[in-house]
């Protein structure tokens, strides 16, 4: 393969996932990346402030040299060099996802030589973005697994639009990660339900609570009032928590939005994943890509393959010579890297 | 380029210290929230006296916003809705404001009373900000607390929109200027473009020269109508020919006179530049104009006001001045008789109308715009047949129409035309015979000019022997002599066509012989130009 790649942003649903993607792989496998379109088709094509941030943070781990990272703009190359451990410390703003950030600078520092201590500020738990817990609950067990040393402590919550939120990430690296089978859930040992608001008044929480408490019939039903952050902010996270993995489903209450319909979104997405067999849901599989393409091999059975999952896969092969196998199995899909 | 906001403290609409000011929407603190709006610095104008609010308003733009460095400024007024006070204080910030040309600024308006934002408005207009103006707005369903925001940049040529409407009203001011008349002549054309572009930005002295009839006093009346229409001039048109300021009576007619200034002084007068104040004053043929008004009017322009003759106090007038003027003012200035620095003033720009002769392509539309001015004073309406037109234009752009007139004589011909057609139609009968006029009036009028040429190199005496057969010939030789640099240059164009058949070209003997017939030399026609 050659050490140039090009990738064009419009590929698949030509979101920010396929730049983030590509910087981690650039700065993994040293080759320099060429994009262009970069989010050709959408409302506001090109880089926006948290693609920078991204983008900020990844010459900064291996003191890239870039071109083409400005507001807008929908072209961009970067030269890596060598990706240094460290301690970092990156912010967003206008209350982009700091998860996002962290998402392309975590598979290169796992592979570096040397300890990190990342420190993260800005949302931690937004709309379009994985929130926190689903990373520290369900995909860095996984990752560790693997053979990565990675824990994540959250110091406070950043929701949007005021953001403000923080948090820390150890990594401790490995040479290479181990490949692994992701095929069964085992069974299910716990389920939980947290209600988590921040500078919201009572009684619209204890709404949300009641309506929670009435639908679904659990043991374990908390209310997390005043969780630390410095803007509003609330968010309804279930824990399913499998013999075998976890899966984390959230939804996050705005302004305007009636709790009854907030309440209603989730039940319906629990009640779907507990239904199904698959131990590996959407958003996971996406995760999980990367970092079993790196270990170059193994398996995981999904519950379905989104549309950016196909293009991340598209993405990686850019980069790796590996082999990604897709393919339905049992009201899901089998994914397979040889 | 790095992107500075420079705004004011919204003390009402960036209100708000405690946790649930998130949910409103603030526009400050909203312009560092738009995730494809990046911010490099920010300069936060506030007074004293708010100081707790300018600090929640900055912490949490550092929040929303780490990528923003953040500079607090005192900016003091006690009434914010004072226009002068707002004013000073913001000039003297945009004043003092170290601006550079690798940053680029936006100001916001959003905040602000509404003086002040006319304040600031104001100052970007006019380039103490060289900026562009920044609008913050909520969202229109109130549904989040961010909003949206409008960068207004302040030169208007850069909207499409506007560019395509300024075009239309250019379109029309230009055929305004070119009395609704579709002339085709390129230059003219340009001309007519050019004029429109510093009429309409500048007051400025015109000065019109060409030759007489090519429109020099229609243009300036048109110049003034198209300056009223925009509402830069409020008063009226004033024109007069200086030929015909002569004596005692050309001071008074142009600066006035208090009663009993000089024997007829019956009344007070306010004289053509009082009269113009506000408005045009077009003074043609300006090169007749005596030397003492030549010195008044100078001191009028440069002050701006002058003395009516008898009067002791000065009087005032603000008008734009338009000159015209056939004959070439830096040869009078040789001759002494025009004032060089008079001329710098009214000569700030100048520009040159052709003869109709030299603008073929306009005689056309110029005919139809005759035959309507007809149609209207005369309530006949008229045409030519496709033949007569033909005909007549055929004339019309020939080398045997001179125009000396110009539109004067082009004018008169259609008049004449117009008024002898006997039917709706005007024939090749009527076009014929005033061809023959026409022919007839210029040559009459070119044997004037010849005698003017002979009487040049010859005296009453030598003249009187010379035949009315030699007379125009001689003359052309004269005027072919004047134009060449050589006698060698003058024989080549007067013998052209028969030196090509002689073995030998003695083209400078040919002329030298001719010459010594009416005791003539190349020097002595050559030194009396």
């Amino acid at each position: 393969m050659s050490n140039k790649v090009y990738i064009d942003g419009s590929m698949g649903e030509g979101g920010g996932q396929v730049l983030r993607s590509s910087l981690a792989l650039s700065l993994i496998t040293g080759k320099s990346l060429e994009m262009k379109n970069i989010r050709a088709g959408r409302k506001k094509p090109g880089l926006l402030r948290q693609h920078l941030t991204c983008i900020k943070a990844a010459k900064e781990i291996c003191e890239a040299t870039t071109s083409g990272d400005s507001l807008r703009s929908m072209e961009l190359t970067l030269a890596p060099d060598k990706v240094k451990a460290g301690d970092y410390h990156f912010s967003v703003g206008s209350a982009g996802s700091a998860i996002l950030v962290l998402q392309t600078i975590l598979p290169p520092l796992i592979l570096a030589e040397g300890k990190s201590t990342i420190v993260l500020e800005g949302g931690t738990h937004n709309p379009m973005a994985p929130p926190f817990h689903f990373l520290e609950k369900c995909f860095i067990p996984l990752l560790n697994k693997m053979g990565a040393k990675v824990s994540m402590n959250l110091e406070s919550w950043g929701f949007y639009p005021a953001g403000g939120g923080r948090f820390t990430v150890e990594i401790e690296p490995t040479t290479k990660l181990r490949p692994l089978e992701v095929l069964d859930r085992g069974e299910l040992l716990a389920k939980e339900l947290n209600v988590i608001s921040a500078n919201i008044p009572a009684e619209i929480i204890q709404k949300e609570v009641e309506i929670l408490k009435d639908k679904l019939n659990w043991d374990k039903i908390n209310e997390v009032s005043k969780v630390n952050s410095p803007g509003p902010g609330n968010i309804i996270m279930t824990e399913l928590k499998f013999k075998n993995s976890t899966e984390l489903i959230s939804e996050i209450g705005s302004k305007g939005t009636r709790a009854q319909i907030v309440a209603n979104k989730l039940i319906r997405k629990v009640n779907k994943f507990l239904t199904q067999e698959a131990p590996v849901g959407e958003y996971l599989a996406d995760q999980l890509l990367l970092p079993f393409a790196l270990a170059e091999a193994g398996s995981f059975w999904c519950t379905t393959i989104s549309s950016h999952t196909h293009t991340n896969i598209e993405v990686i092969k850019k980069f790796l010579d590996v082999h990604i196998e897709t393919k339905e199995y049992k009201k899901g899909a089998l994914v397979t890297i040889n | 380029m790095k992107k500075v906001l420079i705004g004011l403290l919204g003390v009402s609409l960036d209100m708000g210290t405690r946790e649930n000011r998130w949910e409103r929407w603030r526009p400050t603190v909203s312009l560092f929230q738009h995730d494809d709006l990046l911010i490099d610095r920010f300069e936060l104008l506030s007074q004293a006296r708010f100081r707790k609010l300018a600090s929640t308003v900055s912490e949490d733009i550092e929040q929303v916003s780490p990528e923003t460095k953040l500079n607090e400024h005192l900016v003091e007024f006690k009434d914010p809705w004072d226009f002068e006070e707002v004013y000073a204080a913001l000039y003297d910030f945009a004043r003092d404001y170290d601006f550079r040309d690798d940053e680029e600024y936006y100001i916001h308006i959003t905040t602000g009373t509404h003086v002040a934002q006319i304040c600031l408005f104001l100052l970007t207009e006019s380039n103490h900000f060289p900026a562009k103006l920044i609008q913050a707005s909520p969202s229109k369903k109130n549904r989040d607390s961010i909003g949206t925001y409008n960068i207004i940049d302040l030169d208007l040529s850069r909207y499409e929109v506007l560019a395509n409407r300024f075009q239309d009203e250019i379109v029309e001011s230009q055929a305004l200027l070119k009395a609704g008349i579709a002339t085709k002549d390129e230059s003219f054309n340009k001309l007519i473009e050019r004029i429109e572009k510093v009429s309409l930005r500048s007051a400025a002295a015109l000065l019109l020269t060409g030759p007489t009839g090519a429109g020099k006093s229609q243009l300036a009346k048109k110049v003034y109508e198209l300056r009223k229409q925009k509402h830069q001039l409020t008063g009226s048109f004033v024109e007069v020919n200086c030929a015909t300021l002569r004596g005692d009576a050309a001071m008074s007619t142009l600066f006035g006179h208090k009663k009993g200034a000089f024997t007829g002084a019956i009344t007070d007068r306010a004289g053509l530049l009082k009269e113009a104040e506000g408005g045009l004053l077009f003074l043609d043929e300006i090169g007749e104009l005596g030397l003492d008004e030549q010195a008044m009017l100078l001191r009028a322009l440069e002050d701006k006001s002058f003395m009516p003759m008898g009067s002791d106090s000065l009087v005032t007038s603000h008008f734009q001045l338009i000159c015209g003027t056939n004959r070439s003012l830096q040869k009078s200035i040789k001759e002494g008789l025009f004032r060089e620095d008079l001329l710098a003033r009214i000569n700030i720009w100048n520009f040159e109308l052709p003869g109709l002769k030299d603008r073929a392509a306009d005689i056309e539309p110029n005919i139809d715009h005759e035959l309507k001015k007809f149609a209207n004073d005369s309530g006949r309406v008229l045409r030519f047949n496709v033949e007569s037109k033909n005909q007549y234009l055929k004339f019309a752009t020939s080398a045997d129409a001179t125009w000396q007139g110009n539109f004067r004589d082009l004018n008169a011909s259609i008049h004449r035309m117009a008024t002898l057609a006997d039917t709706a139609r005007i024939g090749s009968e009527t076009v014929q015979e005033e061809i023959d006029l026409l022919k007839n009036q210029w040559h009459a009028s070119g044997r004037d000019k010849d005698m003017d040429v002979l009487s040049s190199v010859l005296d009453d005496a030598e003249l009187s022997l010379i035949d009315p057969f030699d007379k125009p010939q001689l003359a052309n030789v004269v005027l072919v002599c004047r134009d060449s640099r050589s006698m060698a240059e003058a024989g080549r164009k007067l013998y052209a066509v028969s030196r090509q058949t002689k073995k030998v070209a003695n083209d400078s003997d040919r002329l030298k012989k001719y010459l010594a017939k009416f005791s003539l030399s190349w020097e002595k026609v050559v030194a009396n130009s």
